[in-house]
């Protein structure tokens, strides 16, 4: 029991609550680096002055505005799709099945950089697709700089992991259920959804948590791709903490995430528990 | 290599007999910067370096665009709170940062002799606490067989690109010096003579407002950069974007420029030129940690890249100037640039810099153009 709660401690809540503290204006008077941060809010105790600034800039506005709307839309574009890929690695058989059981998991083995340059020289400015959709005469406006270029990066990215994560999951769905309600004259449609989704709800419960956690708290991605301003909260938060020397407002930025992705984990695992309760 | 190996012998207790020479020292360079930067140190100098000095070696640590500056910079304020050392020796880069936490050990002509050969204001701007080494500033780069008649002044330029929409970008003041020199530049169009040098010295929050002007302007000129309003990624970006025929005019660093056209990395119909008055420029200092156990060696090759040989190396590389002044050049070096080194101006200070940063992000970059 002592070992693992020990490395927790260290590990995650220590630095935590002392983020925390110092998004409360409490500075610690040790560490340089905070100490020397422009646009500092100093208190004895405990104040929300530095949330009270924050919420009322007009960046961060846009900057949420984009990471809401980034992170809505590739966790549901990502699971509709991850669940397409997942049901026809399941259910088709055929040699084409392999393939794209070996295609889906590509991302996985690919460093995000590497991709996010790879989707930007693709589908760039003056990029690959661009002259492919020259030769047929049609005009084309790159989204690699717009936040649909983001979201295209983090579905890329996501993949493997919702895949695996929903492919696992149907795969414990016994295949006598399946049979049974074959046989019943059931088509695919039904079995769909009254079988197969119903009897899959955690694992997609699973994918759509994990993915908006991951994307709206990620780095790369929208470092690389997407507009120049505004820019989701990771790497606003970065810009505050290096760029801007507001180490102070970078922790803020980090404490508010932390609340957010809180929230969405208390979500699931209230939903789960119901879902477990159901099933028992 | 082989020393290591040597200790790691001797560590395992293996009882090697081998009488080894005294293990030379092992000084650990933290330089940030493009690739270029990299391939300098890499390359050239600290090959050249461990020939001349075999007793002293150099070992690189690289942060590539300065990403990883700042933990370098925590790394030293840790280790001075905890009273450790920190394992930086040199540190090239955030000088000015790490001066003013006291993480840098000051310099004197005493310590390093060559000093006395750079001229003492571009010494005093980073405080005594580095050595300038190489110099260079950022140019105006455009394409000739698109523009006829350059802009030779900051007005003009601004007039240019309202005129000619989706001809010109530069990239956001944190990405690189290339676009943080444009704005510099714009910002100081408010800034009264009398305060010139508070901006680039000192911090006081209050004279921001003679930086409205210049947001005002750069708000405008939002519209007409590339794709109506598209920054580039960075320094880089910039250049890439001016070598594809994408945009024909860009803010770009001399010395970057210089080596793309030597590489072949831009057409040769890219001409470089600087309006009135000039872009900034700035030099690339090195400092010594002041928890370095190894301040001799440290001083040792901090002298050493003074020295002429090595000074005209680095300007040949980078194609940039030399951080002594250039009457200590060889003359082939001292025809390249003419009266050219040594004439740009300066940015703010790194305070100010951090707040333009922001109030560029916050103010010009993303914003909804205001409703004529």
């Amino acid at each position: 029991m002592l070992p693992p709660l020990l490395v927790l401690t260290l590990l995650v809540l220590w630095p935590a609550v002392d983020a925390l503290r110092f998004s409360l204006g409490l500075v610690p008077a040790g560490n340089v680096n905070y100490t020397t941060g422009l646009d500092l809010i100093r208190s004895d105790h405990p104040t929300l002055a530095v949330f009270g600034k924050l919420f009322a800039n007009a960046a961060f506005a846009r900057d949420l505005r984009l990471t809401l709307f980034v992170s809505v839309t590739a966790t549901l574009l990502l699971s509709a799709l991850a669940y397409a890929l997942a049901l026809y690695g399941r259910f088709h058989r055929g040699r084409s099945t392999e393939l794209v059981r070996t295609l889906y998991l590509l991302p996985m083995f690919i460093p995000t950089i590497i991709a996010a340059y790879a989707l930007t020289t693709f589908y760039g400015d003056n990029g690959l697709f661009e002259a492919m959709l020259a030769r047929v005469s049609i005009g084309y406006t790159s989204p690699i700089r717009q936040a649909w270029g983001i979201v295209l990066g983090q579905v890329w990215v996501g993949i493997p992991f919702a895949v695996l994560m929903l492919s696992s999951g149907l795969d414990g769905i016994p295949e006598e259920q399946i049979d049974a309600a074959r046989d019943q004259g059931a088509p695919f449609w039904t079995i769909l959804t009254r079988l197969v989704l119903p009897l899959n709800v955690v694992p997609l419960l699973i994918v759509l948590t994990f993915s908006f956690i991951g994307i709206f708290g990620s780095f790369t991605v929208p470092y690389l791709l997407g507009p120049t301003a505004p820019n989701m909260l990771g790497v606003s938060m970065q810009l505050n903490f290096g760029s801007f020397r507001q180490p102070q407002l970078a922790v803020a930025l980090a404490v508010f995430s932390f609340a957010v992705c809180a929230v969405v984990g208390y979500l699931y695992v209230a939903a789960t528990l119901r879902q477990n309760r159901r099933a028992a | 290599m082989k020393a290591t190996l040597l200790c790691g012998l001797l560590l395992l207790g293996t009882g090697s007999t081998v009488a080894s020479a005294q293990a030379p020292t092992t000084l650990n360079l933290y330089s940030e910067g493009d690739v270029n930067v990299k391939d300098l140190w890499e390359k050239d100098l600290i090959p050249m370096f461990q020939k001349a000095n075999p007793g002293i070696r150099v070992n690189l640590v690289f942060s590539a665009h300065g990403a990883n500056s700042q933990s370098t910079l925590d790394r030293m304020a840790a280790a001075k709170q905890a009273g450790k050392v920190s394992g930086v020796d040199i540190l090239e880069g955030p000088v000015e940062d790490a001066a003013q936490k006291g993480l840098l050990d000051k310099l004197s002509a005493q310590k390093v002799p060559l000093l006395a050969r750079v001229s003492p204001n571009v010494v005093a701007r980073a405080g005594s606490y580095g050595v300038p080494y190489r110099a260079s500033s950022v140019v105006l780069a455009y394409d000739s067989t698109k523009v006829k008649n350059p802009p030779k002044t900051l007005s003009a330029l601004i007039e240019w690109i309202g005129k000619n929409p989706g001809q010109f970008t530069y990239n956001a003041p944190d990405t690189g010096g290339s676009g943080n020199a444009l704005v510099t530049r714009i910002l100081k169009l408010g800034i009264p003579a009398a305060e010139a040098g508070t901006f680039e010295t000192d911090y006081d929050a209050s004279k921001e407002k003679y930086w409205e002007q210049g947001f005002t302007t750069l708000k405008k000129l939002a519209p007409n950069l590339y794709q109506n309003g598209q920054y580039s990624q960075n320094n880089v970006g910039t250049l890439q974007l001016l070598g594809k025929g994408a945009i024909s005019m860009g803010p770009v660093w001399s010395d970057m420029g210089l080596s793309y056209l030597a590489q072949g990395l831009l057409p040769a119909n890219i001409k470089l030129t600087q309006i009135d008055p000039p872009l900034s420029g700035g030099a690339a200092y090195i400092g010594v940690a002041a928890d370095s156990a190894n301040k001799a060696a440290a001083y040792t090759f901090l002298n050493w890249l003074l020295t002429p040989d090595v000074q005209a190396v680095v300007a040949n590389k980078m194609n940039g100037y030399p951080g002594v002044q250039l009457k200590y050049m060889p003359a082939a070096v001292q025809d390249k640039f003419g009266d050219m080194a040594g004439d740009y101006s300066f940015g703010f200070s790194s305070k100010f810099n951090a707040d333009m940063t922001r109030m560029w992000y916050e103010r010009v970059a993303g914003t909804p153009q205001p409703q004529k």
